[in-house]
């Protein structure tokens, strides 16, 4: 947890470690980037308000090199910081002040989505596109696909019903692990920043297409 | 140049000089002209000939002679008798008929006077004829009338006309344009400015004049930079406000958590938890109305407001749980854009929507419909709650303001300024808010907003 409000994140880490959850704190960009690179961690929690680094520059400079599952804290009401993290590669984000109960849900959440299911060993393909759940890895043709869990999970819940609407409840649900909530655009940035991916990857066949208040759909190519 | 007031002013006065100038230099040549005309003029031969004629025929035959010979050279003859009049009677240019009767009151005040009559200068004695009878008779030599053939030359009048024209338009063109230009500047940075684009500065156009239209640009771009730096200021201020309630909220609410975790499930838990949820969502609020105070609308864009009420009404039936509660129609087949700022847009119908699903029972209806009337777009929200005391109703807007029912009932989730803040985001858009009692129960709100077409 990298957040520069020493008491928060002191009660945090009592709080979470009750729920059987260790947490590494630094109160400062440059300090956060430190820790981070000398140890392996399963979930990042970033605090988008801090003075040196902000939260913005870690969390771009995190995700130049790893994929970690980051959850990032903004300010109530500031949809720019909220809207820029999520472009930049962030999972969820919840706004302070918070229940802690519900930072330890969507903690769970991804943490359950980001491990492999053995069981599941299914391979997508659906035109260029190649999804492999076991691996957790994503390609267009040959060029592989970097995507974040959550744009992985929600690449994969388009190719389970290709050319069908499939809703953003579900797609919430599904990828983060959570409900839909009111303003909620998360699911929007992930699929504008998976879109990105796709085409940037070469794909000009297969399109995500919007279905306006319901949810969206992946279109095959001819 | 320096400063207006010296433009204007030595542009009027140079102009003023130079017509002045111009008129009497034109005089001063022409009044040589005639001057050297006269002194060409042989007097003795025309004295002699006049002489002889008045000799042999009197007063006719002076007339006669006159009228067989005409004047040349441009210079024409009166013979003036002792009435002071021409022969036939001729007009006199009042200019030469002055200067003759001058020349007599000096004449007859030598004649009363003791001087010398030879001390009178010889060039101002005029030459008399002494008719047979014994009539004198003074012959005037003037210039004719040259101005007149000056003006009777065409080319000249035309060149004249081309000249002025042009000159005189050339100075108030230079004069108006040195004026007017930098004052429209001027007048779009104002106007910019007035719509929020704290941006705006004139230095480029006008700020480096050194009249006083440069000083007033200079001082409306220190009055734009402080106006700028007030804006960033108080935003800078919204955010630090933000940031510094709201780190204690957030510590206060994971203090809460930990308590429950180690004393156990307690009431007032849930309490403590409601009421820094409730903090939380004023102070969103308070930022939010500010926001609307100093935020203008120059980040105007289309906005569909079909689709901001179909959005706020979607997010609103979510909170409260209930998809049949509010009931949407729309008058208007097409989506209605409108321009203007989207999230003050939401806010405002959002902050109604909500404060009509707080007022109604739990499973009464909200009816949200919209109309195209003229040029306004017209939303209305009516719920069916117990309504509003009429004497509350030019109220119902202010910040804080709280009705007598609603101050009883504590405590029903409110914070006091999302009608507040609805009224500052319509009228932010040159709308109209207002709420009356429908004939049914219930509260109606409407709001109305300029449709731009």
């Amino acid at each position: 947890m990298i957040d520069d409000d020493r008491e928060l994140s002191g009660m945090i880490t009592d709080f979470l470690a009750t729920d059987h959850l260790d947490v590494t704190v630094r109160h400062s960009g440059e300090a956060g980037l430190e820790a981070f690179r000398s140890q392996d961690f399963d979930l990042l929690i970033l605090d988008i308000m801090m003075p040196g680094i902000s939260g913005l520059d870690v969390l771009k400079r995190v995700r130049n090199t790893s994929a970690v599952p980051i959850i990032m804290l903004t300010a109530r009401g500031d949809d720019v910081d909220r809207i820029l993290g999520l472009e930049f590669g962030a999972d969820d984000y919840l706004p302070k002040p918070f229940n802690p109960r519900e930072l330890v849900a969507r903690i769970k959440a991804i943490l359950r989505r980001a491990q492999p299911q053995a069981e599941e060993d299914r391979v997508y393909q659906l035109g260029d596109i190649r999804l492999e759940a076991r691996t957790h890895r994503a390609a267009v043709n040959d060029n592989e696909l970097h995507l974040t869990g959550t744009e992985f999970e929600i690449l994969k819940c388009l190719l389970e019903r290709p050319g069908k609407v499939v809703n953003k409840e579900y797609l919430s649900e599904r990828a983060l692990g959570r409900r839909l909530l009111p303003y909620d655009r998360s699911v929007d940035t992930h699929i504008s920043n998976l879109r990105g991916k796709l085409e940037r990857a070469g794909n000009r066949n297969e399109t995500i297409q919007n279905q306006r208040g319901v949810g969206y759909l992946l279109i095959p190519g001819n | 140049m320096r400063s207006l007031f010296l433009k204007f002013f030595v542009a009027f006065w140079a102009v003023i000089v130079l017509i002045i100038g111009a008129a009497a230099i034109g005089g001063f040549l022409y009044a040589e002209q005639l001057q050297k005309t006269i002194e060409d003029f042989e007097v003795g031969n025309s004295m002699q000939e006049a002489s002889a004629a008045l000799e042999r025929g009197g007063r006719e035959g002076l007339i006669k002679w006159r009228e067989s010979t005409p004047p040349d050279d441009g210079v024409i003859i009166f013979f003036i008798d002792d009435t002071g009049r021409d022969i036939s009677f001729r007009r006199i240019p009042f200019a030469v008929e002055r200067m003759f009767r001058r020349h007599r009151e000096r004449l007859e005040r030598f004649r009363r006077s003791d001087e010398d009559r030879r001390d009178f200068p010889r060039s101002r004695i005029l030459p008399q004829l002494v008719a047979p009878n014994g009539d004198v008779y003074t012959m005037l030599v003037a210039p004719v009338r040259a101005p007149e053939a000056f003006w009777s030359n065409q080319d000249i009048r035309v060149l004249l006309l081309i000249f002025a024209l042009l000159t005189s338009g050339l100075v108030s063109y230079a004069l108006a344009a040195a004026f007017s230009r930098p004052v429209r500047n001027l007048r779009e940075a104002t106007v910019a400015l007035a719509e929020g684009n704290l941006n705006v500065r004139v230095a480029s156009s006008i700020g480096k004049r050194r009249d006083e239209l440069g000083m007033l640009g200079r001082d409306f771009d220190s009055m734009a930079e402080k106006l700028q730096r007030a804006a960033e200021r108080q935003k800078e201020l919204t955010r630090n406000i933000s940031h510094e309630l709201r780190s204690p909220l957030a510590r206060m609410r994971v203090a809460v958590e930990l308590a429950r975790r180690k004393a156990g499930e307690l009431p007032e838990f849930d309490r403590l938890e409601t009421e820094a949820q409730r903090l939380d969502s004023l102070i969103g609020q308070i930022l939010s109305y500010t926001k609307l105070e100093v935020d203008p609308l120059h980040k105007a864009t289309d906005v569909n407001l079909t689709d901001v009420v179909r959005e706020v009404i979607e997010n609103v039936a979510f909170e409260c749980g209930s998809d049949e509660r509010i009931v949407f129609r729309a008058q208007t087949d097409n989506d209605v854009t409108i321009i203007g700022q989207r999230s003050a847009l939401v806010s405002a119908i959002e902050n109604v929507l909500r404060n009509a699903v707080r007022h109604s029972p739990p499973d009464g209806k909200i009816t949200v419909s919209m109309d195209l009337a003229a040029a306004w777009l017209i939303v209305e929200i009516a719920d069916c709650g117990p309504g509003v005391d009429e004497r509350d109703l030019p109220n119902l807007f202010e910040p804080f303001y709280r009705t007598k029912e609603s101050a009883e009932k504590d405590g029903n989730g409110g914070t006091g300024l999302g009608l507040a803040i609805a009224r500052r985001a319509v009228e932010l858009h040159n709308g109209e808010i207002v709420a009356q009692n429908r004939a049914t129960g219930g509260l109606v709100v409407r709001i109305s907003l300029p449709s731009g077409d």
